[in-house]
């Protein structure tokens, strides 16, 4: 595992560090400018993308803290606090980029809206779960209640999809069930550029983090061992 | 995790008999949640002022403030429902007992529910008086909206509440934890509740269904994953 996942850390980071100027480059010039809204507009080919990846980030943290508690294996919980990790920080650029689109666009910072409150509970439940973590004071009972949130955590993401739904807000509806989307041609383009180059980012940095924590835990392994024989 | 037969019903009986009683002697969680949630109703009603909630409509203002402080009564009186075990170091006898994890969850959710249910009614009460309610609000579908709402405070309050004790951080990671959480049962429980407290009630249910749905969806998480929680 341990191999193949720095394998595929190193070829998606290869692949992230090619992607991103391209990204912007199909962000900031390709796509067209909007009609009403104008340049501001060109956030949302940086804005969706992180939400996707925050999601993404958020399923693979649902399958580790689910696999953790069924194999007890410390490598889930490290995958899991690397997948957390990851999508708290696409969540908060999600919570940056989306006020400073909102304000020219509706004229207010942050509103009522189910989507943007369920990202930021999403964002403190994250930090939460970090932290819940930390205060534990063995690895393994921290593991444990940390992959207990990471499945509600990961619930309340799919809760975050239905609610716009519910509650019915302002926030724009990009992809339209069953119907045709409104994007020009070009902005789909650019749009998914910036999904698949954001992704291959998320899983790049993921895959990094996985492979800190995992150095992380086998010199405190082996440190604890050394206290032992010395004392 | 087993569920068999009438033993677990018996034990789960006997678990929330012995939190309740612990309650009924000293009356501790329920007075300190009161007070608590009491000074949260009197706070609101002093910033707002009886102008202004009168000039906003109480359908609107109320169902927040109302569950707000059930909210954070709910915070109070769980982590002292987990407190007392830790205090009386009587967990470690929990745990020895033959009641399965699942038992444990349900006895200190019953008791847990029956507690905030209990803390409601005065609130409900001190509701009405503080923000100057008609009496025609309180209806059996009030009673319903809360019986849900409270439900799923305690179902998802009692796995977050054996996080708190097994790392001990109390109040302030219980809140951060719950309240975030509970944001959409809080949110369809203020609904629910501010359709009942309109001078014209529509009788839409929609939200009733959805706080079903959630508690049904916070039952099975939290009975899956209790047993992990105070696994030793």
């Amino acid at each position: 595992m341990q191999r193949s996942t720095a394998r595929l850390g190193a070829v998606t980071l290869f692949l992230a560090t090619i992607g991103m100027p391209i990204a912007s480059w199909f962000a900031l010039q390709y796509a067209p400018t909007e009609k009403v809204m104008g340049d501001v507009q060109r956030i949302f080919y940086f804005h969706v993308p992180a939400a996707i990846v925050s999601y993404l980030c958020c399923a693979v943290l649902l399958a580790a803290s689910i696999l953790y508690l069924a194999k007890r294996d410390l490598r889930w919980d490290d995958l899991s606090r690397a997948a957390t990790e990851t999508a708290l920080l696409f969540c908060t650029l999600v919570l940056v980029t989306g006020p400073i689109w909102a304000k020219p666009a509706w004229g207010t910072w942050w509103t009522w809206e189910a989507r943007l409150v369920s990202t930021l509970v999403l964002q403190i439940l994250l930090i939460a779960s970090l932290l819940v973590r930390r205060y534990a004071d063995q690895r393994d009972l921290g593991a444990r209640l940390a992959s207990i949130l990471g499945i509600t955590i990961a619930v309340d993401v799919y809760i975050i999809h239905k609610a716009v739904e519910w509650w019915r807000g302002q926030h724009p509806q990009v992809f339209k069930a069953g119907g045709k989307g409104s994007l020009a041609p070009e902005m789909s383009q650019a749009l998914l550029v910036g999904m698949v180059c954001f992704t291959l980012l998320g899983i790049s940095l993921m895959f990094l983090r996985y492979r800190g924590i995992r150095v992380e835990s086998r010199s405190e392994a082996i440190r604890a061992r050394l206290d032992r024989g010395e004392s | 995790m087993s569920l068999k037969g009438p033993s677990i019903i018996r034990a789960t009986w006997a678990l929330f008999k012995k939190d309740l009683q612990l309650e009924l002697r000293t009356w501790d969680t329920i007075s300190s949640s009161l007070i608590f949630s009491l000074v949260v109703l009197l706070v609101y009603q002093f910033t707002l002022g009886v102008e202004t909630i009168r000039e906003i409509g109480a359908h609107r203002v109320v169902p927040g403030v109302l569950w707000l402080a059930i909210g954070f009564a709910s915070v109070v009186g769980i982590t002292r429902s987990m407190e007392v075990e830790r205090q009386g170091e009587t967990l470690t006898g929990l745990f020895r007992s033959p009641a399965s994890r699942a038992t444990l969850f349900l006895g200190k959710f019953l008791a847990n529910g029956v507690k905030l249910l209990i803390l409601e009614l005065c609130l409900v009460a001190l509701t009405v008086l503080f923000f100057n309610l008609p009496l025609s609000a309180i209806t059996p579908r009030l009673a319903l909206i809360l019986l849900l709402g409270t439900v799923g405070l305690c179902e998802l309050g009692t796995l977050f509440g054996a996080i708190v004790l097994r790392v001990g951080r109390g109040e302030a990671l219980l809140a951060t934890l719950l309240l975030p959480t509970a944001t959409p049962l809080l949110l369809a429980s203020i609904h629910a509740t501010a359709e009942q407290f309109k001078p014209t009630a529509s009788g839409d249910s929609n939200w009733l269904v959805l706080l079903f749905g959630f508690d049904l969806l916070y039952f099975f998480i939290a009975l899956a994953t209790f047993e992990f929680a105070l696994e030793e």
